[in-house]
């Protein structure tokens, strides 16, 4: 029964896919109740993970993990999960993707990924993955009739199961090595002279850095991007990432910390590449969501340095890195829903020319989110890569640093051209009036909170440095 | 001791004979009723061994799902220039080079495989691994499914769901203009709204309403 109280949150979650499920089914023409229940539950399960005791609890004969780190990353995966629902719904409505599974189906994936984040042993782990990205499968070909869409949903699949296969195969050497899927139980047994294992760390890393779209293992991330529907690709590049970042640190951090020297390495050159080619590949794209594919392995790129510090100030700075890309990913997803005329959604980046003369305000927070995203000074983004280098540096890892400010200088370089056609080219047809509140609140939500983070950076700062991880 | 092997001989010797003429026969949809027939024997032998939980699993998942997919493809598919006076398939010569060569090294991999793990100097029998005899598989099977795994079997039935409702949504579409049975409206249909007399003029016809 102790147990019970733990996984109450997981439990709500399934309880509220099933009912929705069956709600959907038996009222006609439901989409609205039903994504409105979703939302709803989604804050209802933010509630009890947040009354959740504060101390480290193992419970399925230490399978499943609760701890700050794992409340944390529950709670930001849940609440983006949220406002991505809010903000697209007119997005939703005006492409005729508005069935019910669609909300529910967004649920499933949340669930798998708040088991991914939990996970303590390898197998729940890899039940959560599965569980997640069979949901984003189906969501990246969810606008059927639409041959990129359909096309964005084949290629995810057929890749994302070779990474899952990769993985799995990782898994299986671990276990055969070190003779457990239990990750405490994995690190007591691995070191250096476990040469089978360390091949199998390999593997998982591989697997993982195709979630998180790191390079060279990045190929889908532009074109799955660019296909699915705008709603689902906002989700794409907001909620999953949370949840493969987070397993990423548990890995590295819980059951492979004794083999930090033979990991690290591999971290730092995903980290390189995937800086290098978010700033120099996003130049010539035309596409607003294709940049933001690029834009989003960039980032990935830094969140990466931080965890190959090996530090605890190394994961923290990563975890902060994250809100902030979520923030400020957010708000420029905000934007792009705005980019709407006579019913139709506009994605190349061509179409903003002169937005500042017929919406001063969307404009302005454009060009707040897009210079935060270039790191400039005093915006979040900026604290953001600061305290990414600030970890790096403390480690002596010189070289790391200066490539991540020499790729932010170049990055800086395409949202500024976004800037220079927003303010200075000629404007064109004014984009139709928005009457959505969710999306309003969540553009004007982020773009605030991007703007006044300076003033008082330590609220994101302690709320995450009480995670520890060993 | 006898009425086992027996049985074990008929059903290998079924299994065996059903599976050549997989390959051999002429007709697809005959292939694959012999597939059915190897899957079956297949399964026997293995609730023979004791292992009744996989063999039931064999019968449910091989022959009740696998083998009726394999069985709507090939009705699906054109067969009938296959079946000729030809008296054995197209290509069998061909092929029978290459298909025996890999046969031979498959075989050979089984006996490395099966010889070092028979022969292995620290071979565990048995006895050595610490069994409860008196359940049955099923029953130790659910004995940690249900208790230290039911968390995992939970997710799994989770997936499933998904996968269900993801088929469905990227399947199924309503198709409008289909005339659908609906026996209250066909018997509730009165003389006057359903038959009406029509003058028809020689040489123009009567236009039905679509």
């Amino acid at each position: 029964m102790q147990t019970i109280v733990y996984i109450l949150p997981e439990l709500f979650l399934s309880a509220a896919i099933m009912f929705l499920l069956m709600l959907g089914v038996f009222i006609k023409k439901s989409f609205k109740l039903v994504s409105l229940l979703t939302i709803l539950s989604l804050v209802f399960a933010i509630a009890l993970i947040l009354n959740q005791p504060n101390e480290i609890i193992k419970i399925f004969n230490e399978s499943y993990i609760i701890d700050r780190l794992s409340i944390f990353m529950k709670v930001l995966t849940l609440s983006f999960c949220c406002f991505v629902l809010l903000s697209s719904k007119d997005y939703v409505k005006s492409n005729n993707i508005d069935k019910i599974e669609y909300p529910i189906i967004i649920l499933a994936s949340t669930l798998g990924m708040i088991l991914m984040i939990g996970a303590y042993d390898l197998i729940i782990f890899y039940l959560g993955l599965e569980l997640q990205s069979l949901c984003l499968y189906i969501l990246a070909s969810f606008k059927r009739e639409d041959e990129k869409s359909t096309e964005a949903g084949l290629k995810y699949f057929v890749l994302s199961a070779l990474a899952s296969g990769l993985l799995l195969y990782g898994c299986s050497l671990i276990y055969g090595f070190t003779g457990s899927t239990n990750f405490e139980i994995i690190s007591a047994n691995l070191d250096e002279a476990n040469m089978g294992a360390v091949f199998g760390i390999v593997f998982i890393i591989v697997g993982l850095a195709f979630k998180v779209s790191a390079v060279p293992f990045h190929m889908w991330t532009p074109d799955v991007y660019e296909g699915s529907p705008t709603s689902v690709t906002s989700f794409f590049a907001l909620v999953p990432k949370i949840a493969a970042l987070s397993v990423f640190i548990r890995f590295m951090y819980v059951p492979f910390i004794n083999v930090i020297s033979q990991w690290q390495s591999i971290i730092i050159f995903l980290s390189i590449a995937s800086m290098i080619l978010g700033a120099v590949a996003a130049i010539g794209q035309s596409n607003i969501k294709r940049l933001m594919a690029y834009s989003s392995i960039g980032h990935m790129g830094y969140a990466l340095a931080g965890i190959a510090a090996g530090t605890n100030s190394g994961i923290q700075s990563t975890i902060i890195y994250l809100v902030i890309y979520l923030v400020m990913n957010l708000g420029a997803f905000g934007c792009i829903f705005m980019m709407k005329r006579e019913n139709i959604f506009y994605e190349d980046i061509n179409e903003l020319s002169g937005l500042s003369k017929n919406h001063p305000m969307l404009a302005l927070s454009f060009l707040i989110i897009l210079f935060s995203l270039a790191g400039i000074p005093p915006l979040a983004g900026f604290f953001a890569k600061f305290y990414v280098f600030m970890a790096v540096i403390e480690v002596k890892m010189y070289a790391l640093a200066v490539i991540g400010l020499v790729t932010t200088v170049v990055s800086a370089f395409y949202y500024l051209r976004i800037i220079k056609i927003i303010y200075f080219d000629k404007p064109k047809r004014p984009f139709a009036k928005s009457y959505d509140w969710g999306l309003k609140i969540s553009l004007i939500l982020s773009s605030i909170l991007v703007l006044i983070y300076f003033i008082y950076p330590s609220i994101l700062v302690d709320a995450v440095s009480s995670i520890l991880i060993y | 001791m006898l009425a086992h092997s027996l049985f074990f001989y008929f059903f290998s010797t079924v299994a065996v004979f059903a599976s050549i003429m997989v390959t051999v026969s002429r007709n697809t949809v005959y292939s694959v009723f012999f597939l059915i027939l190897v899957f079956i024997s297949i399964s026997i032998l293995f609730i023979m061994i004791g292992a009744e939980f996989l063999g039931m699993i064999m019968l449910i998942v091989y022959v009740g799902a696998v083998a009726i997919l394999f069985l709507f493809v090939v009705m699906m598919l054109n067969i009938t220039e296959q079946i000729t006076k030809r008296p054995i398939r197209k290509g069998f010569i061909n092929n029978i080079s290459v298909g025996s060569i890999v046969g031979v090294i498959i075989f050979l991999e089984l006996l490395v495989a099966v010889g070092g793990w028979k022969y292995k100097g620290t071979f565990v029998s048995l006895s050595d691994i610490n069994l409860n005899l008196a359940i049955s598989n099923t029953h130790a099977l659910g004995n940690v499914l249900y208790t230290d795994y039911i968390h995992l079997f939970q997710i799994s039935g989770m997936i499933l769901l998904v996968a269900m409702i993801g088929a469905i949504t990227l399947t199924f579409s309503k198709r409008e203009n289909i005339k659908r049975q609906s026996y209250f409206n066909q018997i509730q249909r009165e003389k006057d709204s359903a038959v009406s007399l029509v003058e028809v003029e020689s040489g123009k016809g009567v236009k039905l309403d679509d």
